[in-house]
């Protein structure tokens, strides 16, 4: 058996994340659009989704990764991400740093315990798994392209 | 004969555990009941606040997002200076390359 020269895996690891990374998504997505109501948020489905971009990319190599991870791409949504988070948190800049403004003022509010309700919590949610989603595969990315040791 | 003497101290240590974790009369860690609510008020302050002030059903994210943004800040400062850190630690540096 010769060694293998690229860094992917077998067969049976490529399909098997074939079928398990856009769950792995959807389930992530799911935690970030529920932080105000269901445990989680976030920070936490941000590291669920870049589970998934780090499944992919254990599983079918760094080449392949490179072709499809965008280094500018990544680079804006992370800043969109913590430009977001902050912007939304000076929104209640009248009363206090991080104060709900959205919350206490805007009359399209829903029901407490409703997906739309909650003011700037499901923004910030979002900008925070954004920034964290993009920040940890861009992490991972880095260290499996920078690696010091010869192949 | 020496490994039942190591089964028996095994299951005094256990005995010796479950002693210990029993709130009743074994170690307390911090106070509790009337205590607890008098030492410990923003606790019960965020239970019985949190849902009218932000607005989320999940406490743990009215105290991150809203009472506690500031320490929010800075775990994703941290999240960034640790990429940038990874990054200008791992990247290939000229002395490599000879």
């Amino acid at each position: 058996m010769r060694p293998r020269c690229g860094s992917d895996m077998g067969l049976i690891v490529k399909t098997s994340s074939r079928a398990v990374i856009p769950l792995i998504g959807i389930f992530g997505a799911y935690i970030v659009m529920h932080g105000h109501l269901t445990p989680g948020g976030g920070f936490q489905g941000g590291a669920t989704i870049a589970g998934a971009g780090i499944l992919f990319l254990v599983a079918f190599g760094l080449d392949e990764m490179k072709k499809r991870y965008n280094k500018s791409l990544y680079s804006a949504l992370e800043g969109i991400g913590g430009l977001a988070f902050l912007g939304v948190a000076m929104l209640g800049m009248s009363v206090a740093f991080f104060y709900n403004t959205l919350w206490h003022t805007w009359p399209f509010n829903g029901k407490p315990g409703t997906l739309l309700s909650a003011g700037f919590l499901p923004i910030m949610n979002l900008a925070v798994g954004l920034k964290v989603f993009t920040g940890l595969v861009s992490a991972l990315t880095a260290i499996a392209t920078y690696r010091r040791w010869k192949s | 004969m020496k490994r039942t003497i190591a089964y028996l101290s095994l299951l005094f240590i256990l005995g010796v555990f479950l002693y210990i974790a029993n709130p009743g009369y074994g170690l307390i860690f911090g106070p509790g009941g009337k205590e607890w609510l008098s030492l410990r008020y923003t606790d019960n302050y965020y239970i019985t606040h949190g849902l009218k002030e932000v607005g989320g059903m999940n406490i743990v994210t009215d105290i991150v997002f809203d009472y506690r943004g500031y320490d929010t800040i800075g775990e994703a400062t941290v999240l960034f200076t640790a990429i940038a850190g990874a990054i200008a630690l791992l990247r290939p540096w000229r002395r490599d390359e000879a």
